[in-house]
């Protein structure tokens, strides 16, 4: 199941969507969580403590290859998770995904 | 960015029992660029007033427009009986679909003061009951 978790900022879709991927890894789910907020805290409700946050490694830009139908990613999705995920709780793999405005800031 | 998104959800996995779920920016224009694209179901979380719903009507339409074939909200911080009423009846005006409701639960802000999961703070909250058993009935739909 892919899932788009959307909503206003407050709304409660990071605790939402963090607490569905949990539980659903709780249950036996391989589940890979993609933070694209950019404002991003999915990994605490994740479970992963505030201090190891610091040293997120966000998507690097240009993992992208251009091909007639548009574009794709330039390595598989398991180099990607292997070198920038973290784990979270119950072994939710997180993805976070870099913002523009946060470039070149770390 | 937006690029970036739409193709690692495109190449995620879709295998039975594996899921993906991506939590978006706040702001419904990242989904005119597609960013849900390779999804199959949207949840859209609405509060139960109405600048709340009206931004979720135009994210589900959005949804749709990007050919998603489940686009459904998800009414949270839900205190009574009257509050859920509110959004069962713009749905219905709007032809929107609700995946589930989450009451308004203490225990998340008090989690995220603690920095921690609501999954670890408050395993057995009222609000951590309602999201599994949304979860768990979108897996158990044949939507995994």
């Amino acid at each position: 199941m892919k899932l788009v978790v959307a909503g206003k900022g407050g709304s409660g879709k990071t605790s939402i969507s963090g607490t569905l991927a949990r539980v659903l890894a709780r249950d036996g789910h391989r589940v890979l969580a993609i933070d694209a907020d950019s404002n991003p805290n999915l990994a605490l409700t994740l479970g992963i403590p505030a201090d190891q946050m610091g040293e997120m490694p966000t998507l690097p830009r240009g993992l992208l290859r251009r091909t007639e139908q548009g574009s794709e990613l330039s390595q598989t999705l398991e180099e990607i998770c292997a070198s920038h995920s973290l784990t979270g709780g119950d072994g939710v793999t997180l993805l976070v995904m870099a913002h523009p405005q946060h470039a070149g800031t770390g | 960015m937006h690029a970036t998104v739409r193709s690692v959800i495109e190449t995620a996995s879709d295998a039975a029992g594996d899921v993906c779920i991506l939590d978006t920016e706040a702001s419904p224009e990242h989904l005119s660029r597609g960013t849900a694209q390779y999804a199959e179901t949207m949840l859209i979380v609405v509060e139960p007033y109405y600048k709340s719903l009206e931004t979720g009507r135009r994210m589900a339409l959005l949804g749709k427009d990007l050919g998603l074939p489940h686009v459904a909200l998800v009414a949270n911080k839900i205190r009574d009986e009257r509050e859920l009423e509110a959004v069962r009846q713009f749905a219905g005006q709007h032809d929107l679909e609700i995946a589930g409701s989450v009451p308004f639960d203490e225990s998340f802000p008090e989690s995220e003061r603690a920095q921690r999961a609501p999954l670890d703070f408050a395993p057995q909250s009222a609000g951590v009951d309602a999201i599994a058993k949304i979860g768990r009935q979108l897996v158990g739909n044949g939507r995994a």
